[in-house]
Parts: C-alpha cells; structure tokens; sequence
C-alpha cells in the first residue's frame, strides 16, 4: 500500500515530464519551420534558465511572485472555486507597498509594514468578490475578472497622478531603500523576496492539511453536498480561499516591487506586474496545485523566462517566436491538470443533477 | 635561375610577413582588439513602429554591415526584462558594444556598467553618469521648434484655428518636443503677423497618451483634435503615429480628397513617405540612427569614449525632412514592408505636389528660424522636469 502511495504521487510528475516532452518536440517543429536550430536554441534555454549561479538566481527571481499567484488559484481550487483574481489584486498589492514609502520608517521595520500592508491590501480587493459570491451568488470568475480590470485602471491613474514619481514621469516613486528587500546573489535579480514565497509555501501546506479549516476547504472542494450534510459552512470556506489567496496575491505584488532591481517601483502601463496573476494559474496548473508542486512549477516557468531571453542573444530567435514556444510548452505541461479538472467539474455537476 | 626564384620568393615572402606584422603592429597600436559582435537593446517599443526603434535597429544595421560586426538585437517583452537582458549581455562578454535604444533603459544600464566597468555601453536619449557610457542624446527642442513654425503657418495658410501633438509617455524626453514645438509655434504665429500683417493666433491642442505601443489611442486623440479644428498632428509617440496618420487620412476623405490638409507631421524618422506621400507634411528627424551609428564607429576606430554627445541641427543629428530623406526612407518603409516598390514615384511625385502648393515664403520662413538656432542666435527653450514643463506653458499658453 505505502509503495503504492509512492507510485501514484511519482505518476503526476511522470505525466508531466511526458507532457513536458511533447511541449519541447512541437516547439522545436516550430523553430525549425522559421529556420532555427532548435538544439541550439533549447540550449541557450537551458544555459539562461539552470545553467549557471547566475541563471538560476533569475530563474528564482522569476519564480519568487509566480509562487504566491499560483498559491492565490490553487487555494481557491481546492476549496471549489475559480478564484482567478490575483492579477488584480496583484496590481493593488504593489500600489500599496509603493505608497508605504511616502513615509519614512527604521529599515527592517519598513520592510516589514510595507510587506503587511501589500498583503492586507491584497485581501482587501478580493473581499467584494468574496461577498458578491456568499450574499448574491455571483460566480466568482465574472466578479474576479470585472476586479482585475478595476484594479487595472485604478492603478493607471495612481500611477499617474497620486504616487507619480515627480522628475520620472513614467513610473511611480521608488520603495525606499529601507523598504527594498536585499538581494541574495549579487549581481542579480534575486532578492530576499524568495524567503517570503517560501514562507507562504510552508504556511499553505500547514494550513490545507493540518487545520480544522483547511480540512473543510479541501471537503468543499471534492463535495460540496456532502460537506453540507456534515454541516461544513460555506462561507467559512469561501472567506477563507478568498482571503488568503488575496494575502498571497498581495504578497507577489509587494515582493515584486520591493525586491526586484534595479527600479524598485511600478511603471505606466503596469509593465512587468502585468500577467503576474495569469501566469500563477498556468504555474498553478503545472504544479497540480500542491504547493510543493508549485514550487517545482514556479522555478520552471520563471527559468523558461529567463532562459528565453537568452534564445534571443545566442541563436537570434526573435522575441516573439520564443513566447509561442514557451507558450506551447505551458499549455502542453497544463494539459493532464486541466483534463483533471474538467473531469472534477463534470464530476460535481452529475452530483448536483443527480440532486 | 633555380636559386633567382627561390632567392625571390624568399624577398617576397619576408616582405610579406614584414608588412602582416606593420599591419598586426598598427592595428595594436590603435587599441582596437575587437570581437566583432555589438548587441542592441529595444525597450517595450520594439520592432515595426517605423519609428524610433527601427531608426536604432537601422544604425546598428548599418554600422555592423559597414565595419563587418555582428549585430544581435535582444528585445523586452516588459520592464521586468531591462535589467535581465542588459546584464545577459554584459555576461556573454562577446560584444564590443551593448547599445540600449531608449530612455527607459536608463536604470539597467546604470545597474549593468558599474558591474562591468570594461563593457562599452551607449545609450539613446538618456545620461547614465558612469565612464564606460556613452550618453547620446538629442536636442529635440530645436527640430520640434522648426515643425512648429512650419504647423503653424501652413494651419494658418489653410485656415485652421489649431495645431495638435499627440505625445507618448510623460518623459524628460517627450518635454523637448512639447517645449520646442510650443515655441516654434509662437515664432510661426509672429511671423506670419510679420508677413501678412494678421496674427493667426494658432492655438495647441496637446495630450500625452502614456503609451509608446498602443496604436488606437494615437488614432483617438488624432480624432478629438481634428474634430476640434486642428489643421496638422505632430506625432511624438513613434508608433502612435500610425494611429495619428489614420484618423488624418479619415479627415482627409471625408472631404473627397487623398491630399492633406489636414496633415501629420512625422518624428524621428522620415515618415513623409506614409500617407502615400502627401498626407505627411514633413518630419521632425531625429537621427537615431546617426547616433548608434556613431558609438559603433567610435568603438571601431577606438575613439570610444563615455560621456554626452548631443546630436542636435548644427551636426545634423536633427533636421526637418528634405527631398533626399524622402529618397532614403522610402528604402527604409519598403524594407519594412508598410510599401512596395511600385509605389515609390507616385509616393514621390506626390510628395513634391504636396510641398510645392506651400508658399515659399512659408519654406523660407523656416529656414531663416533654422539659421538662426544653428547660428545661436535664436536659443530654443527646453524643459527636464514638470516644473520647467509648466513654466513654459504658462509662457506659450496658445489657447
């Protein structure tokens, strides 16, 4: 039975090695249709993504917000819901770290506040959601949405206007130095940030399978019928998907720019905190929404980043032809979650027909 | 004879090695040990805008094509990528030069030269303060002055009431223009009084679209502004004009013509060529191309050095658009793709129907304001911050 066990938790990751495979054998038909080397270029992929200190530092400065992001949708998923309102509250998350360093505050204390007020920001976006959903029954893929475009254009006009950076026009003050994350391996982008995400890992994992509530999150999201005949309340689980993904979502977006150089601020057009959020339910997906498989994800999606830069310097592969073989290599490692998934909703719906 | 040969052969060949090693020896002596690769870094704007990114790909292109270097151009799909992709570069060590085309590059290469203090590096339209950087930019003030006098006359002529300038991001950068081009107008409106003895009083319709890539937003703006009167649209959004020339060309047909007026005036490159040649007054040219090609030439000739070089009308890195620059960028438009070849005599032709039913004394008018900036007799004004900015809307106010 234990070996078994082993079995069936080693079979996700062979399914997504094989699916991994498929991704990088169409991407490569792909690149030499337009006349690259692949091997060449999956090359510099790999060099620019594990291949050195370096690498794989960016690789983790990648990864650092795209944990917490997944962590937001894979929260939501476990307990029943399609909670895909992180870009937004990523956006909001950011905004309020920028605005903490209108004040001037002791170093590690700063840091500290302005990591708090990102998350509590973060989870403050994502109550109406939460309530439209437990008061109105508004489905919470329509009330998300409409909040990231909210979020979107609220931040458009802060950055303009109230948080503007007076002799840069172009993006909003920087976090003070007293608010910035340091960085971990000099000479690259990875800061401190990671050990935030991190944190948060151990912490969803903890509260998912070693709590009364997260028990109940987890029950909500295989059976809801059942979950209300053991009198398992709904807007307990509801809340408490909402809310803590909003803390994780506002994390990301403060860790970001707290912890990322070399501008440490937010700049017109949303720039690299724009698809945070989206890209954390690809991650999410490719991770089966475990947190330790998010983790595994995360590095992935953030090396395939940092990797593609550099298809662009060895083998000349031009930007846009990386995102389509980066992005067919995401949907591919996708593809065995989402076909578990649609099977879970079919699932669920015979359920609710059968009554 | 055997011995002749041989005893020749030998004087050819000591003469030979003789003259490989003036040769290696100079070539030393010089400085110049290159690796034959120089990287172009594009911010968000990228490829394709027909503008400012194509005219730094374009230098470059010509640069590596002349001196026999390798060129490799490394785009950013967000902001998040600035620093990532400079630094890649530094750490390949396989470039002579790492060119960054475009203000918001700024803080990466800041970052990436103090790291890499033997990297050359150059940067378009920004100053990074560090030895290795070379700080190109522009006086963009002077050539948005003479667009300006131009606009305003010809609105003038026409008998529109208002000029128009759609602007990209709020940048240090974009105030130049908008400072220039309110002067320019200012210079127009007085010396059309002079000539004609009316003052047109030609207001300015402005906006700053806060983006460098969305097109539509250029064509809105454009609208709004045609639809309140203004006789031509500066472009100083690259690809934005686009947009601009669309809603131009919309106004234009409106009234059963394909000739402008209403015009756009084009910015960095020559984009007199758009429009089908008559749509497009005239350009306000910014040479980035001048200026990468430049730091590439200096790397090779081992004259690199870091620190400003302002490219401005006196040294040409500025200039309104003439009848030669048509010529060279409509290449530039057919390369890209946006015309075909067929269209270049009518494109031309049209062109030179377009400038010749402006008054000459309109020509002259601009080229006495040119003189005399070049001369310094004339001092543009120009604007680095919002401060500097409003103090000269409150000065130029055209309402």
């Amino acid at each position: 039975m234990k070996g078994l066990g082993l079995i069936s938790r080693l079979l996700p990751l062979g399914e997504s090695l094989l699916a991994g495979l498929v991704g990088l054998a169409v991407g490569a038909i792909i690149m030499l249709i337009y006349g690259f080397n692949p091997i060449e270029a999956y090359f510099a992929l790999f060099r620019g993504s594990f291949g050195s200190l370096y690498s794989l530092s960016e690789a983790l400065a990648n990864a650092t917000p795209l944990i917490l992001t997944a962590l937001t949708f894979a929260i939501g998923l476990r307990g029943g819901l399609f909670n895909i309102g992180a870009e937004g509250q990523v956006y909001v998350g950011a905004l309020a770290a920028i605005a903490m360093s209108l004040f001037k505050l002791p170093s590690g204390l700063h840091l500290v506040l302005t990591l708090i007020v990102a998350m509590l920001a973060g989870a403050l976006w994502s109550l109406p959601a939460a309530i439209l959903k437990l008061t109105r029954g508004v489905h919470e893929v329509i009330s998300t949405i409409m909040f990231n475009w909210v979020a979107h254009f609220l931040a458009y006009y802060l950055i303009a206007n109230i948080l503007v950076d007076p002799r840069r026009a172009e993006k909003t003050i920087s976090i003070l130095p007293s608010a910035r994350f340091p960085i971990l391996v000099p000479k690259t982008s990875l800061s401190y940030g990671l050990l935030v995400s991190l944190f948060w890992v151990g912490l969803a994992l903890f509260l998912l399978w070693y709590t009364t509530i997260g028990f109940e999150v987890r029950a909500m999201g295989f059976n809801p019928a059942a979950c209300r005949y053991a009198g398992i309340k709904r807007w307990r689980t509801a809340l408490f998907a909402f809310l803590v993904g909003g803390l994780t979502a506002g994390a990301a977006g403060g860790v970001h720019v707290m912890g990322r150089p070399p501008s440490y601020a937010i700049f017109s057009g949303l720039g690299g905190l724009l698809n945070l959020g989206f890209d954390g339910l690809g991650v999410a997906m490719i991770g089966r929404n475990h947190p330790i498989g998010i983790v595994l994800a995360a590095i992935f999606f953030g090396g395939l980043m940092a990797g593609g830069r550099l298809m662009q310097i060895s083998p000349g592969v031009p930007l846009e032809l990386i995102r389509v073989v980066e992005g067919v290599i995401i949907v591919a490692l996708a593809v065995p979650e989402l076909i578990r998934i649609f099977r879970l909703f079919r699932e669920k719906i015979t359920i609710w027909r059968r009554g | 004879m055997k011995s002749r040969i041989r005893l020749f052969t030998l004087l050819v060949a000591v003469a030979l090695l003789i003259g490989g090693l003036m040769v290696v020896t100079g070539g030393a002596s010089a400085g110049v040990a290159l690796k034959g690769k120089v990287a172009v870094i594009l911010d968000v704007g990228g490829r394709g805008d027909l503008s400012f990114n194509d005219m730094g790909f374009k230098g470059t292109d010509e640069a590596a094509a002349d001196f026999g270097l390798q060129m490799d151009a490394i785009q950013s799909a967000s902001d998040a990528d600035y620093l990532p992709n400079t630094r890649n570069a530094a750490v390949s060590g396989q470039y002579d030069l790492i060119l960054g085309v475009g203000f918001l590059l700024t803080d990466a290469f800041n970052t990436v030269a103090q790291e890499f203090p033997d990297q050359k590096f150059a940067i378009i339209d920004s100053v990074v303060p560090q030895p290795n950087v070379m700080s190109i930019v522009f006086a963009e003030n002077e050539g948005s002055a003479l667009v300006g006098a131009l606009s305003a006359m010809v609105a003038a002529y026409y008998g529109y009431p208002k000029v128009g300038v759609v602007l990209g991001i709020e940048i240090p950068v974009l105030y130049h223009f908008e400072a220039g081009y309110r002067f320019g107008i200012d210079w127009g409106n007085k010396k059309y009084e002079q000539i004609t003895g009316t003052n047109p009083n030609i207001g300015l319709l402005w906006t700053y679209t806060g983006t460098f890539s969305d097109i539509a937003k250029g064509y809105a703006a454009s609208q709004a502004m045609l639809a309140q009167g203004a006789g031509l649209i500066y472009n100083v959004a690259g690809p934005l004009g686009i947009g601009d020339l669309q809603a131009v060309t919309e106004a234009v047909r409106a009234q059963g013509r394909e000739a402008g007026p209403p015009f756009m005036i084009g910015v960095d490159a020559n984009q007199d060529w758009m429009g089908d040649g008559h749509r497009v007054l005239a350009s306000m040219m910014k040479r980035v191309d001048r200026g990468c090609y430049k730091a590439v030439a200096d790397v090779v000739y081992g004259t690199f050095q870091g620190g400003i070089v302002s490219l401005r009308l006196i040294n040409r890195g500025i200039a309104i658009s003439r009848y030669q620059d048509l010529l060279d960028f409509i290449q530039f438009g057919i390369n890209a793709g946006a015309i075909t070849e067929a269209d270049k005599p009518k494109i031309i032709s049209n062109w030179l129907e377009m400038r010749s039913k402006i008054p000459y004394w309109i020509w002259d008018a601009v080229s006495e304001l040119e003189m005399k900036i070049v001369s310094g007799e004339i001092v543009v004004p120009t604007a680095n911050t919002i401060e500097e900015m409003q103090a000269i809307r409150a000065q130029y106010p055209l309402p």
